[in-house]
């Protein structure tokens, strides 16, 4: 099974229309990979989508990077149940 | 200047001050005075009270009917009959819109009258208008009219130019005309038409003067009233200004100097110089307590101050709804449109936008606490949630408002951005790929919804069938 951090960067590919080899732990999802106002919100859907949870708009959207994504996303599943 | 600096040190804070005591949301702002204010007349400083208007017994007239219906195709008996009910309901039981005037010239102006009168409202009260000529007469007192507007044009424009006279024939024609009203028990309201470009201590104030004159003779409810009409809308609040422009100064001649009662003084203005709402309120501070206005503004060229203004500037001077019932703005406002009146959509309290945002920035301080870009609660008092309207500035924010309205959601049920993705993304696409220059309107968004969160449509519309 796909590690957290590779499923945030597979999802962030597709989205953001990058290669996921190019993505680094510490990008910055506006700064360093080009998300517009409309692509983060699409990508905390596919987040949702991807892990089957449910996250909290303010707090999902005051996440910057892929590290923090993916710590973020790790807390949420255990806090939802969610095995990854 | 510079002696009066004095440095402001931040205070920190552990709550916001969001200076409740002014914008209660559930009223209009409040208009709060912490000091009197001082004018200078004829050289010397007279001090006013604006917060005397708590207490005064300051009200709104109307003549929708009258200077409104000059501005435009006249009304059916059956749509004057709809709107003085309406004017009614919001008027309330301190009856806030005290009178309404009506003409007397045709069968039709005299079967409205009957028709309204009838419903029992006690306000508005229904007057009458009419020239100042003695045959008029008969029509008021046929009508059983107990008051009536009487043109009395006071500026050199109008005695010289329109109608022909000097200023001593003028006055003895109008003072005639009083006459006969007062001998017919009906009581005369000499509408000073033109004051603003009168000469006030020539003839103004003699005219005025020999009318309080006359009504020294007649019992209180005979007295003579005075309106002072600003015909061409050049009346002036600022302190400081000159005569004849001066509303301030205007109302202290008038109420000190020639001894007429605020109560007898009314203040009718012109918006050709966008200051009609304001004027109508400077007029209540400075002492006069009736202002003359029209609904939604229609009125004579540049038209009236908007009956619905002064409904919240007394509301915002009072401190209290006082009775009013605000929502009959909007139904008001409706039934206008459905008759074919156009109100502009930006048009303050019920144009279709008034309280509609468009850019991102501001649907989003919405979205967080509609206080930060709603002027006061506008469901509570007009029946008008706060909107937005989709276009490229709207943002998801735009979006996520306008699908919550439109399925009704409040509080916890209320769907974030994120759940909205999809017609966020159709709607950048559309100005960004699209090259759309158009606001979406509500009919495609709803096409869209459907289309595009399948779930919740099912979940909140069910089927369209």
């Amino acid at each position: 099974m796909p590690t957290v951090e590779q499923r945030v960067k597979e999802v962030t590919a597709r989205v953001l229309k990058l290669n996921p080899e190019d993505i680094k732990i510490e990008h910055d999802f506006m700064s360093d990979l080009g998300a517009e106002s409309v692509q983060s919100i699409e990508l905390m859907a596919m987040f949702e989508e991807e892990f089957g949870i449910e996250m909290d708009e303010d707090a999902a959207l005051s996440v910057e990077t892929i590290g923090g994504a993916i710590k973020f996303i790790t807390m949420v599943c255990k806090e939802q149940g969610v095995d990854v | 200047m510079s002696e009066k600096k004095k440095l402001h040190p931040l205070v920190e804070v552990d709550e916001p001050n969001f200076i409740t005591e002014a914008f209660d949301y559930d009223l209009p702002p409040l208009i709060r005075f912490d000091s009197p204010v001082v004018e200078y007349i004829d050289g010397e400083p007279v001090r006013f009270d604006p917060s005397g208007v708590k207490t005064r017994d300051i009200h709104i007239t109307d003549t929708t009917f009258r200077d409104g219906q000059q501005a435009r195709p006249p009304y059916t008996i059956d749509q004057m009959v709809r709107i003085y009910d309406l004017m009614a309901r919001m008027s309330g039981p301190n009856r806030v819109i005290r009178q309404t005037e009506f003409f007397l010239y045709t069968r039709n102006d005299r079967e409205t009258l009957d028709r309204c009168r009838a419903m029992g409202h006690s306000s508005p009260e229904c007057t009458g208008w009419i020239r100042a000529i003695k045959g008029d007469f008969r029509l008021v007192k046929d009508a059983q009219l107990k008051e009536t507007g009487i043109l009395t044009s006071c500026s050199d424009y109008h005695i010289f130019s329109k109608l022909k006279i000097d200023r001593k024939m003028a006055m003895e024609r109008y003072c005639d005309v009083v006459d006969a009203a007062l001998a017919a028990g009906i009581r005369p309201r000499c509408h000073l038409e033109d004051i603003t470009r009168a000469d006030i201590d020539g003839f103004v104030l003699p005219f005025v003067e020999r009318l309080m004159e006359m009504s020294e003779q007649v019992p209180d409810e005979l007295k003579v009233k005075i309106r002072l009409c600003d015909t061409m809308g050049f009346g002036i609040s600022y302190p400081g200004a000159e005569l004849p422009r001066s509303i301030p100064k205007l109302i202290y001649k008038l109420n000190v100097e020639c001894g007429v009662p605020g109560d007898r003084l009314e203040w009718h203005g012109h918006n050709d110089f966008h200051k009609v709402h304001t004027n109508g309120g400077t007029a209540w501070l400075y002492g006069c307590d009736a202002v003359n206005t029209t609904l939604f503004g229609f009125g004579e060229r540049t038209g009236n101050p908007p009956l619905e203004a002064a409904i919240f500037e007394y509301i915002a001077l009072k401190g209290d709804l006082c009775g009013i019932d605000t929502t009959a703005i909007t139904e008001l406002a409706d039934y206008m449109r459905s008759i074919g009146l156009p109100i502009p959509a930006n048009y303050p309290f019920v144009g279709k936008h008034f309280n509609t945002t468009r850019a991102g920035i501001h649907a989003g301080g919405l979205r967080q606490d509609e206080r930060i870009y709603n002027i006061f609660n506008t469901t509570k008092l007009l029946g008008r949630p706060p909107r937005v309207i989709i276009t490229n500035n709207s943002g998801a924010d735009g979006v996520a408002i306008w699908v919550n309205e439109f399925f009704g959601l409040t509080g916890e049920d209320r769907l974030n951005k994120i759940k909205i993705h999809r017609l966020a993304r159709w709607v950048m696409d559309q100005y960004e790929r699209e090259g759309r220059i158009t606001a979406i309107g509500d009919e495609e968004l709803e096409t869209k919804v459907e289309e595009l969160m399948p779930e919740y449509w099912e979940k909140y519309k069910g089927s369209r069938e």
